[in-house]
């Protein structure tokens, strides 16, 4: 049976259906059923994994390959898509009802965001390093019409900045490709060398050191400015300020760690080739400088929707160092945090999607104290949100941060872990003292409460449902997958 | 190497990748739009040819197909999109860069002598002409200076072209055979699209902000 094509053809199909869709309700619903065929297909691509003997499912002669690392990579982009689609047709109503959208940029929207998710599937199943690549761009090329959605001269300009830096940086990611594929000319039997990262990473030994050094260095800047690591995320922050809501909660939620995960691809190989020093220092290093760049960021932020954006960056940054601090115990509480941060953080952009919609401002200034009393069960939901995304338990980033930190304190990386915490620290104070100023507190604004908007709860519902239930209990197959997905990229197969 | 004429091709290979350098500095002295697309356009034959010579020389017929895609897409058809955006939209033909064209010429042969020395300790592994991973890494550098120097939409683009042709002249330069087909075909549109987006996003900049200086852009910040 087939699995990883029907993933990739559901949701292109599904866009290029809504192309021709005349009424915005088959939209949604054909936006809602792809995705959900996507998480079922998800399923049972890490039950086929795990049942294959070599734990590696390919398909079309291995042009598409899918491990641990994949299943959970598609399972995680199936699920936030899912949310997003749930969320999208109650946020785009009011904007239509508010005159903020026409109805061909509603549509623009249902037909790009499948594609979007079409392109984000093709990154992490396809074996090629170059297909990757392309995968990689048609993402950017689809995400950045829905920035400028709004067409506002605010919106247009983030656009042209994620568009042209994205661009940048996914040049200096096709070189370092190039460089790696030049590094393994002559390495292997056939004339043409492979671009298969399978088959590059079966003769990681052999490749040219040199070569894959300079190559890892062009692919960390490039694709690190796609995953937002710092120095180069200053597109990130209007990006997702400036996007519709519910491209926000896609980009941040999984675009990133798509982009992540692309980069660590690259990291695996290098790793495998000139042992886990060079790549992993690398990481470390990228990884703490985006989290420390981020706390101080939080705590000045006066746009709710930046302040998010900054929280992701440090999230990015957390996930990246607890790779590299490549200890198994650290790796495996990167994955896992990148599963909870991706259910937890689109909560908080629909919540701010709601109030934005509420109040028609996202500076948190003129949102004022006592949304709460406003908008109760949209400030629930964030509440929820924001404490989970804080770090503090139940919800499952609790358990993350403290198998990284843990990690890092028992593999004797203890200044690396500390600065870590301090970051964390410094974000988590941010977070809650920026929400708590908006949320609670007695309202200042007088606002008629006709204008309070009150959808986007199942959505939300549905995505802090998720992340409670896996945050008390991890099913088996899900654990064994992400074991198994650490132990890929620890280098031990 | 014991292809015939071997000798001949790379000798061919390394003037055209000369070629291509030369042409990028004149792109970052010229001042006039319409000019600095028909030199992409040059450029890009080059680029073309050296496809077309290694796929003559090397009897690689697929790399045939990346110097007809490059001659179609790159040669005619983004100089022709690019060429009618500029006079449909009626833009001031002037760039106004940064830096004057002395300032840029010596910083240009700076950043040549940097891809040289980052190239150098690579030159045994280069399998075509000579220095050609030294002007593709060139490229990459002139290219972004191009992009940060002129501070107009359409040029940003060019200057982003000219980086993805450096990219594609390394890609020549150190495989012999260029990349797998379906790679150079997603390569390809990629390109184009990208350049067609990057076109819609030009023409909604210059109706909103009833320009295409990108200093315009500075709303977003912190």
């Amino acid at each position: 049976m087939t699995l990883l094509v029907p993933i990739l053809l559901v949701p292109a199909v599904a866009g290029l259906l809504c192309l021709l869709a005349r009424s915005r309700r088959v939209m949604e619903l054909a936006n809602v059923l792809a995705f959900g065929g996507t998480v079922v297909l998800g399923v049972q691509l890490l039950h086929e994994v795990l049942a294959r003997p070599d734990h590696v499912v390919t398909e079309c002669g291995d042009f598409f390959r899918a491990d641990a690392l994949s299943a959970w990579m598609v399972l995680l982009i199936s699920v936030v898509s899912l949310g997003t689609s749930l969320y999208a047709g109650n946020y785009f109503r009011r904007d239509l009802a508010d005159g903020a959208l026409k109805p061909g940029q509603v549509k623009e929207f249902f037909v790009l965001t499948p594609l979007f998710s079409a392109g984000m599937f093709l990154v992490v199943l396809a074996d090629n390093l170059g297909v990757m690549w392309f995968a990689l761009e048609a993402t950017a090329l689809s995400s950045v019409l829905l920035v400028a959605l709004y067409n506002r001269s605010t919106s247009l300009e983030a656009a042209w900045k994620y568009i042209i830096l994205g661009s940048l940086g996914l040049a200096l990611a096709l070189f370092g490709t190039v460089l790696t594929y030049a590094a393994a000319i002559g390495k292997t039997s056939t004339t043409l060398p492979s671009f298969s990262w399978a088959h590059l990473i079966s003769v990681a030994g052999q490749l040219d050191h040199r070569m894959i050094k300079l190559a890892f260095v062009f692919v960390l800047v490039g694709y690190g400015t796609k995953a937002g690591l710092a120095p180069m995320h200053t597109w990130l922050p209007d990006a997702h300020s400036e996007a519709p809501t519910p491209t926000s909660a896609m980009l941040s939620g999984v675009s990133l760690k798509v982009a992540l995960y692309a980069l660590l691809r690259f990291h695996i190989l290098t790793a495998a080739c000139l042992g886990t020093s060079f790549s992993r220092t690398m990481l470390l290093v990228f990884g703490l400088g985006s989290m420390c760049l981020a706390a101080p960021f939080i705590l000045v932020q006066t746009n709710l929707k930046r302040m998010l954006a900054y929280s992701s960056l440090e999230h990015v940054g957390l996930i990246c160092a607890g790779i590299g601090l490549n200890s198994p115990l650290t790796i495996f509480g990167a994955l896992l945090h990148m599963g909870y941060h991706a259910l937890t953080k689109p909560v908080l952009f629909f919540a701010a999607g709601n109030i934005h919609q509420t109040c028609h401002t996202l500076q948190m200034r003129l949102i004022g104290p006592g949304m709460a009393t406003m908008l109760p069960m949209t400030v629930v939901c964030m509440g929820l949100a924001a404490v989970a995304a804080t770090g503090l338990p139940p919800f499952g980033l609790f358990f993350s941060e403290m198998t990284v930190l843990n990690g890092g304190f028992a593999a004797g990386h203890t200044v690396v872990s500390l600065v870590v915490l301090v970051a964390l620290l410094a974000a988590f104070c941010g977070i809650l003292y920026q929400l708590v100023r908006i949320l609670l507190g007695t309202p200042k604004i007088k606002r008629s409460t006709n204008a309070a908007v009150r959808g986007g709860v199942p959505a939300m519902g549905f995505m802090l449902a998720v992340l409670l239930i896996f945050s008390l209990w991890l099913p088996a197959p899900l654990l064994e997958v992400m074991q198994r997905a650490a132990g890929i990229i620890g280098g031990r197969q | 190497m014991n292809f015939p004429h071997s000798e001949l091709a790379a000798q061919w290979i390394t003037l055209l990748a000369a070629g291509m350098l030369v042409i990028q500095m004149l792109m970052v002295v010229q001042g006039m739009l319409l000019t600095n697309i028909r030199l992409f356009a040059l450029q890009s034959l080059m680029l073309a040819a050296i496809a077309a010579i290694i796929a003559f020389f090397h009897n690689a017929p697929h790399v045939y197909w990346v110097a007809g895609l490059t001659i179609v897409g790159k040669v005619f058809f983004l100089p022709w999109l690019l060429n009618r955006q500029v006079r449909r939209m009626q833009i001031h033909q002037e760039i106004e860069p940064l830096f004057n064209s002395t300032a840029s010429m010596v910083l240009c042969g700076a950043f040549t002598l940097l891809g040289y020395i980052v190239a150098r300790p690579f030159t045994s592994l280069e399998r075509l002409g000579n220095n050609t991973l030294g002007i593709a890494i060139t490229l990459l550098l002139t290219g972004f200076f191009l992009m940060f120097n002129r501070r107009k939409a359409i040029t940003q683009v060019l200057a982003l072209l000219t980086v993805e042709n450096g990219v594609m002249l390394a890609a020549v330069a150190l495989t012999t055979y260029g990349m797998p087909l379906v790679v150079e075909l997603g390569i390809f549109f990629d390109v184009m699209v990208a350049v067609m987006v990057l076109g819609i996003l030009v023409y909604r900049i210059r109706e909103t902000f009833a320009s295409m200086d990108v200093n315009k852009l500075s709303q977003l910040k912190g």
